[in-house]
Parts: C-alpha cells; structure tokens; sequence
C-alpha cells in the first residue's frame, strides 16, 4: 500500500468520480434496504410478533390463512403431542365500517381463543385494556396504527353482515398482515364474520410452540395438517414473496452494478497505469505486489465511499420514515447491505487481475514483447 | 547454476538472439550477440533508432528473454530460471536508469528511493536513512520532498539514477539517460554516471543516441543489423 495511499492523498481528484458513483450506490442500497425491510415490516410485523414458533395448515395450503381450513380432529391431535402447546387461529381480510358512518378501515381480523397464548399476547402491550383479560374480547382490540390514524376506544365498527356492530375496546402492538393493520377480536366473532355462525367448529391454522427437535412430520401425519415455521408462514402473506424477491433482484443487481463499475474503473486505471505498472515490476516489484497495491487502493476507496453513501442512505431513510412510507433499517441491516457492497466493489477490481499479471517489465523501456 | 567467480563479468550476454514480427515476415534485432562488462566498466552502445539497443538493455535488465542464448549476471544462469527467481535476481542485481527519468509522479524524490526499499522488504527508517544520504550525496537533498511535476529535468534524472542505486545493484543500465536534457546537464549526468560507476564498482552499459555519454565510457559499442561492432573510443572522440 505504499504507492496506493501516497497516489490517494496527492491525486485525490482523479478518484472523485469512482467514489461518488460507489456512494451513489451504496446510498441507493441503503434506502431500499430500509424500504425493503419496511415492507416486510409492513407485511408480516403481525406475525412475527405473534409468540409460535410453527402454524399448522390444512394440506396445500401454503402456508396462506385463506386457503386453509381445520376443524377440532386436527386441533385434538395435536393437544395429544407431549410439549405442544396449541392453539386455533382465524385469519382473514375484513372491512370493518363504521357504525355511526364514519370511515371504513381494512383489517387483518385475527381471531384468537380466550386463554391461548396468542390472547395474552394480544393483551401483553403497555396500553393493553385490563379488563378483558381472560376473557372473550366482545370487540375489537386494534393495531396501533389505527390510534393513529383518529380510531379511538369506543368506537364502533360493523365487520360481516351478522355480527352486528363491535366497539373498540383497546389498542395493542399487533402490527400488520398483507399490509392491513391487525384486528384481535374473540375467535367466535371472527366464526361469525366469516361463517355467519359462531359455533362452526373451524379454524385456519393451528399456532403451536414446539419443543426443539420436534417431530412435526409425524404430528403432521397424524393430524393431517401441514406445519411451516413461523419464517416460512411469511411467504403465505399477500404479496410478500413478491416484494421480497422484487427487492432482493433490485439489490442484487445493485451489487452486481457496483462490482462492474469498480471493476470497469479498476481496468481503465490498470490500463493507464501500463507502464507505471511496468516501472514496478522492471525495480523488482512481483505481480502480488502490483496487485496488493492496486487492491488495496480500490479496498480504501470503496470503503470510504461506502461508508458515506450509506450514512447519508440512512439519513434519507430516517426523513422518508417520518412520512407514510413503511421504511425499517435496523443496524445490522445497515452493516450487512454496507459490507455486501464494499465487498462486491473490491470483488470487481479483480476484473483486471489478469490485465496487471500480463503487464511484461519490459514495458518501462518500451520494449514490446 | 554460478560461473567460476575468478575472473567472472558482472554481466554477460552469450550468443543473444532476438527477433520480431514485421508484418508478414520477421526482423532480426540481434543476431547471436555476445557482450560481457566486468565490475567498474562502462559501457557505451549507439545504434540508429529501431536497431535493437532498448531491447539489448531489456535482455540484460531480465525484462524480456532471447529467443536464444544466455544472459549472465554477477555469475548466474538465467536462461532456466522461472519468472520469480528472474524478478528476484533483477532486484538484488540489476537497476535502470530511464530515459526521462521515469519517476512515479504521485511520489516524492525522497519516497522514489523509499519504493525500492518498500519492494525489497527493507525497514522502512533504514530505507528513508538510506535515500536520504542517496540523495544528498547526488547533489539533490534540499529537493527530497518535490514532486516529479516541480522538477527540472536535470533534477528527475538525479533522482532516477538515485532510486536506481537505492538497490544496491552490481549492474546499471541506462536508457538514452541524456537524451532530453541540455549539453551542460548532459554532461553534469553522464560524469554522475561514470563517478557512480567508479565510486560503486558497477557494470554500466548506456545505451545512447548522445555523444557526451561516449566522452566517459571505457568502450563504445555499434548495434546495427543485429550486430554488435566495437567502434573503439578513438573514432568518437
């Protein structure tokens, strides 16, 4: 590095470019990354907070609520699993209108059994509303969002058309599904909306807590249901394994980009470089030595235009999160989209690792081989 | 493989071959020359443009190989060594001066001399010790921290010759080293060259298109056809 850090300080200027289109990038990077996260926030937040480790489906459901369909065989079975514990959930896609013909909302109407684990962390939030704890939720305990968005406790709302109205009764961390805020309500009222009848003894999924090392093929055979973790339930989320995929092409190519830029630089450099490079190797210098010296010097830029490009994506993330726009950048996300970028860049500039190994020494005297 | 050390030339080039592509046929640069300079000699060779001087200079460097024959310095074989010992062999042995000098430009006189010693592992305060005494003793200590682009061309040349004894070397070569300068700096680098090779006891061989650089050499050499012909000082003189 003796060369590449002596060339950086005293012809900076030559170098602005490549660091610029880097930090362009790696700003882009970052902004979608917190875009990308956002969304995944925005999609299965409700989910992920939901405490399961694994959701029982009816076969080929695909892990989607809507597709899938259990009746009290699959949950007995399951209850008879030494250290499951389980519990039925119904999930659908309701809108809920007013009653006194305010504004309708779209929820995702989650329907939980009293007692379950699901119910009590349904409640578990600071803001959570005591009073129906244990006990059936005759109403509607929202998301968070929705406070926001002027619902308040109280309110009433008309889900289905034979439920009559339900009011407000609390607001909870419950997070999002398919974009829709979470809806908690008692899972006969949720039977209601969906069946018209409270008493029909059906469910979308089963929500487990499975011990370690668990046997769910077996259990599942038994059941006749079909398990999934927790992580793989979120590609049964509206849209969520599109936007995913979509904003991992996007990224990927990104990456790709990046490397081919630094590595398109890297050459053109090596190729003015020639006799330069020639110089070296013609005062002793081997082609490791050329190499580790050129490398290191795209290794600095890259890193510090990185570093940049990111810390300003993170501010345009912070200015866009204030807004509408689902945005999420936790640390390591940041850390991990800047280290897969420098990372790439650096993976570029070996593009020209066979143009500098062919530079003959005898080059510096203008000898042509 | 070392030669008997008795009476062995610091450089020599043993029935040297070489010849390039000329459209479709292919030209002869040199013809089975042979050449051997011993410690303390200097060597002038002229020849017309194209006649194969730069690539004689590149054979002796290690830069390039012959198409046959056998290039031997301070003793050594190098006809079957690999790339890696031949870079090695170059760097104990063998430095050049350019023509222009050759520095790099984003490096000062001093780190010129510093980039020498960085390649061939040396301490770097040793190093910095070393290049300053080297350029001091050129005449060009007050200029150690200039950059290339601030200095004249008498000065860059000081300092390639400087970066070239930076290696210690027992063999120097000098491309056309006069070539852009003006008589009196000519002559300033060419008594440089020939004090250097004296003081150092060096193998110099000077490849020239200049008559001032024949003015110190202890034999003149002709390179035309592929051929080497000693022209003998007198008729230059």
């Amino acid at each position: 590095m003796f060369l590449a850090l002596r060339e950086l300080r005293r012809t900076w200027r030559r170098f602005i470019l490549i660091a610029s289109v880097v930090a362009l990038v790696a700003l882009l990077s970052t902004v979608l990354t917190g875009l990308a996260n956002g969304l995944v926030t925005d999609n299965i937040s409700g989910l992920r907070a939901l405490p399961l480790t694994n959701l029982a489906f009816s076969p080929g459901a695909e892990a989607t609520f809507s597709r899938s369909s259990l009746g009290p065989e699959a949950l007995e079975s399951w209850k008879q699993e030494p250290d499951v514990k389980v519990t039925p959930i119904g999930v659908s896609f309701v809108n809920a209108s007013s009653a006194s013909g305010g504004r309708s909302i779209d929820v995702a109407l989650f329907g939980v059994a009293p007692d379950s684990f699901l119910y009590r962390d349904a409640h578990g939030a600071p803001d959570q509303h005591e009073a129906s704890r244990g006990r059936p939720l005759h109403g509607l305990v929202l998301a968070d969002e929705l406070k926001e968005e002027g619902v308040k406790v109280g309110d009433r709302f008309r889900i289905g058309t034979d439920s009559g109205s339900l009011p407000v009764i609390g607001f909870t961390f419950g997070g999002t599904y398919g974009h829709a805020p979470i809806a908690y309500t008692d899972l006969g009222i949720w039977r209601q909306a969906l069946f018209g009848n409270e008493a029909e003894p059906r469910y979308s999924a089963l929500a487990l807590q499975l011990p370690s090392g668990f046997d769910v093929t077996a259990a599942d055979r038994r059941a006749g249901t079909e398990t999934v973790s927790k992580q793989d339930a979120y590609a049964g989320s509206p849209g969520y394994s599109a936007e995913t995929g979509t904003m991992t092409l996007i990224r990927a190519f990104l990456l790709g980009i990046s490397a081919l830029i630094v590595g398109a630089f890297f050459t053109i450099l090596t190729i003015q470089r020639t006799r330069q490079i020639g110089l070296l190797k013609a005062m002793g210098a081997s082609s490791a030595y050329v190499l580790r010296d050129g490398i290191g010097q795209i290794a600095v830029i890259v890193v510090l235009a990185t570093a940049a490009g990111t810390l300003a994506g993170s501010g345009v993330i912070a200015i866009v999160g204030r807004g509408a726009v689902p945005v999420e950048l936790s640390a390591s996300a940041v850390i991990q989209s800047a280290l897969l970028l420098a990372g790439s860049g650096v993976i570029g500039s070996l593009f020209a690792f066979r143009r500098v190994t062919r530079v003959e020494p005898a080059i510096a005297l203008g000898v042509e081989q | 493989m070392t030669e008997n050390e008795g009476n062995t030339p610091a450089l020599a080039l043993r029935d040297l071959s070489v010849s390039v592509p000329d459209g479709q046929q292919t030209r002869i640069l040199l013809d089975h020359v042979n050449l051997e300079v011993a410690a303390g000699e200097l060597l002038a060779i002229t020849g017309s443009s194209g006649s194969g001087k730069s690539t004689l200079l590149a054979l002796a460097g290690l830069l390039r190989r012959p198409d046959s024959g056998e290039v031997t310095i301070c003793g050594e074989r190098t006809s079957d060594l690999g790339e890696r010992q031949r870079t090695d062999l170059r760097r104990r042995q063998v430095s050049i001066v350019y023509q222009s000098a050759n520095l790099v430009p984003s490096l000062t006189a001093v780190e010129q001399l510093e980039l020498v010693g960085h390649i061939n592992r040396e301490k770097r305060k040793t190093a910095r010790t070393r290049a300053e005494s080297l350029l001091e003793e050129l005449g060009i200590g007050d200029r150690w921290n200039q950059l290339p682009g601030r200095m004249s061309g008498g000065e860059r040349q000081r300092v390639g010759i400087a970066r070239a004894l930076m290696s210690e070397p027992s063999v120097l070569l000098a491309d056309e080293p006069v070539a852009s300068l003006d008589p009196e700096l000519s002559v300033q680098i060419a008594e440089l060259l020939a004090s250097e090779t004296r003081s150092r006891n060096l193998a110099t061989v000077i490849v020239t298109h200049d008559e001032v650089p024949l003015n110190y050499a202890h034999r003149h050499l002709h390179l035309e056809a592929g051929k080497l012909t000693d022209v003998g000082l007198a008729d230059v003189r």
